[in-house]
């Protein structure tokens, strides 16, 4: 399985486009897990100087408050990324079971939970959050959930797929045949067989919840202040747009290089697992590639 | 200190008592405007019809579709309206009006002394009073002795300038439309309703039979909601419109600088950071008092406001009889003598933290302002969250006092200074926030003894003097600054703005150069 994922990696290296944006999303990451080693301060105010334009003190020049925008750019990677990656989690930890389960067993069990999966399908992932937000109340544990939540018919329906197609292989029935379980067939025997277009999921749903998140935060509903959030500072920077044309450009920039980068890492995964799903069916159905 | 006027005010209005029928004439530089159709851009969609529920969603439109029994000029004196005449009694218990005559209203029903009674008795019912019910205390009972005169008998001898408040405050309405006041206009206004589509705009008309000589000027009135003041903004400067009415402060002054016209008018609220005396720490007075230095009030005035306003440690516009500058000069932003009022209120560290600012997040100048209170807060070891909530639930958490402590602005801050009470925080009974009884004693017998001051000035200055101090001492509300409500921004063409003494638009002067 190293091996797999090392070969994954220089695979997707050698593509130009997702190796441009694992790098993008590398530094992200590290500015975020490190912000606290850097000279920057997100929620020092100093009214005197607020909405200063760019200058050597501020590169990207300060809010309303006086604070340093560049500063709270790095802290809002943490509340992007945390919430993208809670997300994921939620959404996986939820749907996948799920869909597990309907796909394995089918009948009313699969009736039952694919309806319930219809009615999350059926509400638009926004209000949805905004209704569950409301329910909850602003927080970034809240945003987290709430964008969770709205990801979990994806990861069921595809992990439903995924077992519909390989519940009647031969490994599958060869595990059956000596006296697996229904939770070993399903957890240890199908999942690891059915991992790679969930992992790309994984991926599409990191970028869908930033962008959910920013989204919450725009409308108002997001994570509260003073906690730097970049959908929060593009909400304020439109405000401002007249008295400082630059306060909305640095998020809205990182924002949407960030979504761009897991969009482009996602559609490469999916187009070299689609070939090796292609070369496997080759080699097993016509035996040549 | 600023000078008691209150002789002033009852000199000024016997005087005019016998002026011209039409004592708000038509100001010299309107004559020579032009009419037309007047485009307004506003910021808030109305809310109902009725002049007894007055707030900022129908500044707008209330002394366009009424007028009320007397006026006040933007200096403070008060002038003739639909009431011509008003005779305070030598022992101050009553008040006499004389009616004017020749006004109908929209439906064309004569403006007669019945409209005034049905008018006082909607406002005395608690269901029906709304926002004058609480002015309506200090009435006893009233009277029409015939057609054109009403007496109105006070429950106690009254200063004057309440009762001339109190008179401005009360807007005739047609008896036959007051049970549909909320979705009919029924006033006597200068324009009528021709149509409205909610959410997106109002068209008046003007009245012709409007008693006013050669007013309105304008023939249509059209009114635009925009949900965003940027949207406004932009509406103006193209040409869209030609004024926008209640926009934001900063707006105005980047719109000043462009070169269109700003008027402010006398109507300030003031913005009071509103403290839940009944919670947790807010229970020790040496911590509330510490509220008192710990507001940075000329961050909050610059941030919020663009600067348009005052800083003030007292609940009173500049133009309020009670204004007093020394306190602000006293309870200036000082984070040594708020650390020292916290240290002296002997609370732990963790009975200083827990507590939430409340914070009206469609509110973008209260969100702003919010961070500055919790910037201080974490400068002096307290550090605390911003309870965010939107629209509707934000408002119900204010008025039902579901809250720690808040921003919230408090109007009639120019006016009588008891006046104050109409604002939810400052009310001495049946408050929706420190509940009953008041937790404060000394603040509602301060609020009595200025009621009871109807003697001479030293009386009236003593009692506004521990109004003022016992506010600072209790610390239940910790104003911050003054600020205005209902700009008005218009384009160079306009002329004839007239300035209310609420701030409310008044359409019927304005006119094209």
């Amino acid at each position: 399985m190293r091996d797999g994922l090392i070969s994954l990696g220089r695979r997707l290296l050698a593509r130009r486009g997702a190796a441009l944006s694992l790098a993008f999303l590398a530094l992200v990451a590290l500015a975020a897990a490190f912000a606290g080693l850097l000279p920057l301060d997100p929620l020092g105010q100093s009214v005197a100087d607020a909405l200063k334009p760019p200058s050597s003190e501020s590169w990207f020049g300060t809010d309303e408050l006086g604070r340093d925008i560049l500063a709270r750019v790095v802290y809002g990677a943490r509340t992007s990324l945390v919430t993208a990656f809670g997300a994921v989690l939620t959404a996986a930890l939820v749907g996948v079971p799920v869909g597990l389960v309907a796909g394995f067993y089918g009948g009313w069990r699969d009736s039952l939970l694919m309806r319930c999966i219809d009615v999350l399908l059926a509400l638009p992932n926004i209000l949805f959050a905004m209704a569950l937000i409301a329910v909850l109340g602003r927080s970034q544990s809240a945003a987290l959930i709430a964008v969770g939540v709205a990801g979990i018919p994806g990861f069921a329906r595809i992990a439903r797929a995924q077992v519909m197609t390989l519940r009647s292989l031969d490994f599958v029935t060869a595990v059956r045949g000596f006296g697996g379980k229904p939770g070993y067939i399903m957890f240890r025997t199908i999942l690891p067989n059915a991992l790679s277009p969930l992992v790309v999921q994984a991926i599409v749903l990191a970028s869908i919840a930033i962008l959910l998140e920013a989204a919450l935060a725009f409308l108002g509903v997001g994570v509260p202040p003073p906690t730097p959030s970049w959908g929060e500072m593009l909400r304020t920077g439109k405000s401002y747009l007249y008295e400082a044309p630059s306060y909305a450009v640095l998020p809205g920039l990182v924002l949407t290089l960030t979504i761009l980068s897991f969009d482009t890492i996602g559609r490469a995964l999916t187009a070299i697992l689609d070939r090796d799903e292609t070369d496997a069916s080759g080699a097993t159905i016509g035996g040549r590639r | 200190m600023t000078k008691l006027s209150r002789r002033r005010f009852c000199i000024t209005g016997l005087a005019l008592a016998g002026a011209a029928p039409f004592a708000a004439a038509l100001p010299a530089a309107a004559q020579t405007l032009k009419g037309g159709t007047l485009r307004v851009g506003v910021l808030y969609e109305l809310a109902n019809y009725d002049p007894q529920q007055l707030s900022t969603v129908n500044f707008h439109v209330i002394k366009n579709l009424y007028d009320s029994l007397i006026e006040y000029t933007p200096e403070g004196k008060p002038e003739p309206s639909l009431a011509t005449n008003w005779t305070i009694a030598p022992d101050k218990t009553s008040v006499t009006l004389t009616l004017r005559e020749g006004v109908s209203f929209h439906s064309g029903n004569p403006f007669k002394a019945d409209s005034v009674l049905a008018t006082l008795q909607k406002g005395a019912d608690p269901k029906r009073g709304k926002n004058v019910f609480s002015t309506m205390a200090i009435v006893k009972d009233w009277s029409a002795p015939d057609e054109r005169t009403v007496t109105i008998n006070f429950k106690a001898p009254v200063p004057d300038r309440q009762i001339l408040d109190l008179l401005q405050f009360l807007i005739p309405i047609d008896p036959k439309g007051i049970d549909t006041v909320e979705t009919v206009p029924a006033g006597t206004g200068a324009y009528t309703l021709v149509s409205r589509a909610v959410g997106q705009g109002l068209t008046l008309k003007a009245n012709p039979k409007y008693w006013r000589e050669k007013q309105p000027l304008a023939q249509d009135l059209v009114f635009t909601v925009f949900s965003e003041d940027a949207a406004a903004s932009a509406a103006l400067e193209s040409g869209a419109v030609d004024i926008v009415y209640n926009g934001s402060s900063r707006s105005a002054v980047r719109l000043k600088d462009a070169g269109f016209q700003v008027f402010s008018g006398p109507g300030q609220l003031v913005q009071v950071f509103r403290i839940n005396s009944t919670r947790g720490p807010f229970r020790n007075k040496s911590f509330r008092q510490a509220f008192n230095y710990l507001m940075d009030r000329a961050s909050i005035l610059r941030v919020g406001y663009a600067g348009m306003g005052k800083v003030v440690a007292l609940p009173w516009a500049p133009a309020s009889p009670a204004f007093d500058e020394s306190y602000t000069r006293t309870y200036a932003y000082d984070l040594d003598k708020a650390k020292k009022l916290i240290a002296a209120s002997g609370l732990s560290a963790d009975a200083m933290k827990g507590w939430k600012i409340l914070v009206d997040g469609s509110n973008e100048a209260s969100v702003t302002i919010s961070q500055v209170v919790q910037g201080s807060l974490a400068k002096v070891g307290i550090p605390v969250e911003l309870d965010m909530r939107q629209g509707a639930e934000y408002v119900t958490a204010l008025l039902g006092g579901d809250f720690d402590a808040t921003f919230g602005a408090v109007g009639n801050v120019q006016k009588f200074p008891t006046r104050v009470t109409t604002n939810s925080i400052y009310r001495t009974a049946g408050n929706p926030i420190l509940k009953d009884p008041h937790p404060h004693p000394d603040y509602v017998a301060a609020i009595a003894r200025v009621d009871g001051a109807a003697g001479g000035e030293a009386e009236v200055k003593a009692a506004y003097d521990n109004l003022n101090r016992v506010l600072v001492d209790e610390a239940f509300g910790i104003p911050t600054n003054s600020y205005d409500v209902g700009l008005i921004v218009a384009s160079e063409k306009i002329g004839g703005v007239t300035l209310d003494i609420d701030n409310l638009f008044v359409a019927r002067t304005i006119g094209f150069k």
